[in-house]
């Protein structure tokens, strides 16, 4: 990787002679394609739906009784009370509760899926600190079980991530969970990329294990940097082929780096940072990493200590994607707090999201978020249903960069919604319906559909 | 194994001995107006009184109320302290820190008793109390023989003398394998208990014809002649099918007393279980095909097996960070199809019944562990308004609960100045 640099050098020096002669004409104009295996999406059978007389979550802080959802090409056409269309299939909820499609932005369904073996561990490169240049999408088995038991815990959209074995682990996707037999057909169309970065004892820990770096949380630091300095001067020379060229000039192409091409990416503010990282310490220096190379920090994943430094992560923008109570795994996950969520939650402008990083627990981030709202509440926070999907909708949707297309129920946004049979953040709460872009993709009470992994077809 | 459980006894006694000694000791509580899930065929008292004394339950419903300290319940419920089992609390601190790890024990076999590495201090024991758990079946992670040791119970009250009892059981796990054939364990174990079976009517025969002196009984030998007695239930950790009805034979040919653990695929051959009146402990929330010996995991597993005739405890086997949540798993089993009783005693009385407590249950005679809701028990909203421990009030913070309160109080001062 060292060695690239005086050789990009090397190209910018002979670009700056070639342009002296003005007579020469330009070979064809080269650029990354950013999207080299797109979404093949399609929404699924779908009509006009009229949901009647539920009690509705919108995502957007709203708790509306006795109204109703219309769903019209797939987009929410209107939410509100006594609604019709005289071409709608009408389904009376009478009684049951209507959130959001639920979106976990820390998942690793498919890359580490259900049967758990060695052939189909997939989601950690854990070949080098750095390996930016690996995709999680290319490793998505679309048949993983999970991705049926999320969607039927009310999951329409989730974030598939790399492990956190290394300092930065590569790029993650972000999919629809609707069953398809190809990753691409599950790819949420234009949602941005996002980049899998990781602190704190699992880099260090596993490298150091190697001896090699990072062995400590200052080798991590020194990781990270290296990485972003030798990324810089990648932006830097393709910034000035992109203006020589631009200038009449026929500048040499500079070499073609996969890794740093997705750092470029995030120096360009076209990826957004996911970051694992438990402790107040750590993420704040994450915060200055992102400002002296200038690029933003992103989201805090598992974020167990979140709550010492709520105004930090408020004031820089960052999200802040938590647990309710997993903790004592390492040390770093010491200092949880039930209310963590709630505290982080708490702050002017801040953004608190409840995210699983597990296969299980996906099932129920409703479940999950109910126990961060009750225990709150028990102890001074006044937090109600309506504020708290948020967490699960709307917050995460930003997360992503997805927050103009879904996570709340607003008119013009994908109809990605879940009709449950109770109070969502009731244990005994059910998704009985799900929709995504106004497609049904779940019924419990109907068999048609129920989707079931090939995997899982004729096993006895 | 009765070794243990006498000097238990006689620490208790002592103990109550010398609360006695003093004028305001062996206090009376009267919990009044509460709805009361006994959990036995007395079901739900409504408006209900239990008179506690002397860490007993000496009255449910009397005539007459009298008790050092009444509380009003105002309609509140009351159950049964919630118990937990087969996972590895107090035994281990953090995870990933070695040194604050005393389960994993790549050498433990069948003599290795984790007891004697209880903490009773360790930060996971008053956690697990906001959850309304009250006593603890521990087990260790095992290692690398399929005998992973005993387990042995405790109390969560987090005092020194909190183990009730030792060496109450012989874990074995079996099954899936990374490397070789799952067929090495299970022969081993059943060659194990065969080989000891016919040691013992070879002894026997020996003693009879001759007056020799007794060879002195290894300390193995000891536990597995326990198991052969049915002095000391096997329990096995085991996931698929196939591998059950191995072991129903086996607990038919040797009259053993056979408790599965985990049990993924149990759901298939139910029935079977119950006429064999084998338990199962099950981790109600597994739906996901882990591995190949777990492709029928079902949120409706534990409701199935009940069902089908089969004695259910609820548990969160292994980690012992998150079993405050024990009660949680219990209510998503009701909304998976269990009953609301059902899903209870399977987070009490059953698990005392499949372990051998005498706790479990509001009866009279039995140890005070009780817990006193706020609403459901197993709902989100309902906490722990108060609990006892054979009759002691506990408390329910916690390390977590020092931490949130440091951070919410906004001080010109760094928080460290806060306690």
């Amino acid at each position: 990787m060292a060695k690239l640099i005086p050789s990009l050098v090397a190209v910018a020096l002979s670009t700056a002679i070639a342009g002296c002669s003005p007579a020469e004409q330009q070979d064809p104009k080269v650029t990354i394609n950013t999207n080299p295996y797109p979404s093949t999406y399609h929404v699924l059978p779908n009509s006009t739906t009229l949901l009647k007389n539920a009690i509705v979550l919108t995502g957007t802080g709203q708790r509306i009784d006795g109204a109703d959802v219309l769903i019209k090409d797939g987009k929410i056409s209107a939410v509100g009370p006594q609604l019709s269309d005289e071409g709608a299939v009408v389904i009376d909820v009478k009684g049951k509760w209507i959130t959001p499609g639920i979106i976990d932005v820390h998942s690793h369904l498919g890359v580490y899926p259900s049967p758990n073996a060695e052939s189909h561990n997939d989601g950690n490169e854990m070949t080098n600190p750095v390996t930016a240049e690996v995709w999680a999408e290319h490793s998505v088995w679309p048949q993983d079980p999970g991705f049926n038991r999320a969607r039927e815990g009310g999951v329409t959209t989730l974030q598939i991530l790399p492990g956190s074995a290394n300092l930065i682990g590569g790029r993650g996707v972000t999919l629809k969970n609707v069953p398809a037999t190809t990753m691409q057909a599950m790819k949420f169309p234009n949602a941005p990329y996002g980049l899998k970065m990781a602190c704190g004892e699992n880099p260090k820990s596993l490298y150091g294990s190697r001896n090699e770096l990072p062995m400590t949380r200052m080798g991590n630091m020194a990781g990270y940097r290296t990485a972003f300095i030798q990324a810089t001067e990648y932006k830097r020379a393709w910034d000035k082929y992109d203006a020589d060229y631009a200038a009449g000039k026929n500048p040499l192409v500079p070499e073609r780096d996969l890794m740093k091409d997705t750092l470029k990416g995030v120096l360009e503010g076209d990826i957004l940072i996911h970051n694992h990282c438990y402790k107040a310490e750590e993420m704040a220096m994450m915060i200055d990493l992102g400002k002296e190379f200038g690029y933003h920090a992103g989201t805090f994943h598992h974020a167990v200590e979140a709550y010492k430094i709520a105004d930090l992560l408020a004031e820089n923008g960052n999200c802040a994607a938590m647990w309710p109570d997993w903790w004592g795994f390492k040390l770093e996950a010491y200092d949880m707090v039930l209310e963590n969520v709630a505290i982080v939650d708490a702050v002017k402008n801040a953004c608190a999201i409840v995210h699983s990083d597990s296969g299980v627990t996906i099932q129920r981030l409703n479940q999950e978020t109910a126990k961060i709202m009750h225990n709150a509440n028990e102890n001074g926070f006044d937090l109600k249903e309506e504020h708290v999907i948020g967490w699960l909708t709307a917050n995460a949707a930003k997360s992503l960069g997805i927050s103009d297309k879904t996570g709340s129920l607003e008119k013009g946004k994908n109809a990605d919604v879940v009709v449950w049979n109770t109070n969502p953040f009731s244990v005994y709460a059910q998704a009985e319906q799900v929709f995504i872009d106004g497609a049904k993709v779940y019924d419990r009470q109907d068999p048609t559909y129920q989707a079931k992994s090939d995997f899982m077809l004729g096993q006895q | 194994m009765t070794l243990f459980n006498k000097s238990a006894l006689a620490l208790s006694l002592s103990i109550s001995l010398a609360f006695s000694c003093g004028a305001a000791q062996a206090e009376s509580v009267a919990i009044i107006h509460a709805t009361v899930h006994t959990v036995t065929d007395q079901g739900v008292l409504k408006d209900a009184t239990v008179v506690i004394e002397d860490g007993k339950i000496v009255a449910i419903n009397p005539t007459s109320t009298t008790a050092d300290t009444i509380i009003d319940a105002k309609g509140a419920i009351l159950t049964p302290g919630l118990i937990a089992s087969m996972n590895d609390l107090g035994l281990v601190e953090i995870g990933a820190v070695g040194s604050s790890l005393d389960t994993y024990e790549k050498k433990a076999d069948i003599i290795f008793d984790p007891s004697l590495a209880y903490n009773p201090k360790v930060t996971t024991v008053a956690f697990a109390r906001k959850g309304g758990i009250t006593r603890n079946v521990v087990s260790s992670g095992g290692g690398d023989d399929i005998f992973s040791g005993q387990i042995f119970t405790v109390n969560l009250s987090g005092n020194w003398n909190s183990i009730l009892a030792a060496n109450t059981g012989l874990v074995v796990s079996l099954g899936a394998t990374e490397e070789g054939s799952r067929a090495s364990g299970m022969q081993q174990l059943i060659h194990k208990l065969e080989d000891a079976k016919k040691a013992q009517a070879k002894k026997s025969k020996a003693k009879a014809s001759t007056k020799e002196d007794d060879v002195e009984l290894t300390r193995e030998d000891d536990i597995i002649n326990a198991v052969l007695a049915g002095e000391k239930p096997l329990i096995v950790e085991v996931d698929r099918a196939s591998d059950i009805l191995h072991l129903i034979k086996l607990k038919q040919n040797l009259d053993l007393e056979l408790i599965l653990v985990n049990a993924a695929d149990a759901v298939l051959i139910a029935d079977k279980l119950a006429q064999a009146n084998i338990p199962v402990v099950i981790d109600s929330m597994r739906n996901l095909p882990e591995n190949f010996d777990s492709l029928h995991n079902s949120l409706e597993n534990a409701g199935k097996l009940v069902k089908a005739g089969v004695k259910v405890a609820i548990a969160l086997p292994g980690d012992s960070h998150g079993i405050y949540a024990l009660r949680f798993s219990a209510g998503n089993a009701v909304a998976n199809g269990m009953s609301y009783d059902d899903a209870l005693a399977a987070v009490t009385a059953n698990v005392a019944d499949i372990f051998h407590l005498e706790t479990g249950r509001i009866a009279v005679g039995k140890p005070a562990d009780l817990v006193l809701w706020s609403g459901d028990p197993f709902e989100f909203s309902s906490k722990v308004q108060k609990m006892w421990i054979a009759g002691e009030e506990q408390s329910t913070d916690s390390r977590q609960d020092k931490l949130r309160d440091r951070y919410l109080q906004k001080t010109a001062m760094p928080e460290a100045y806060s306690r």
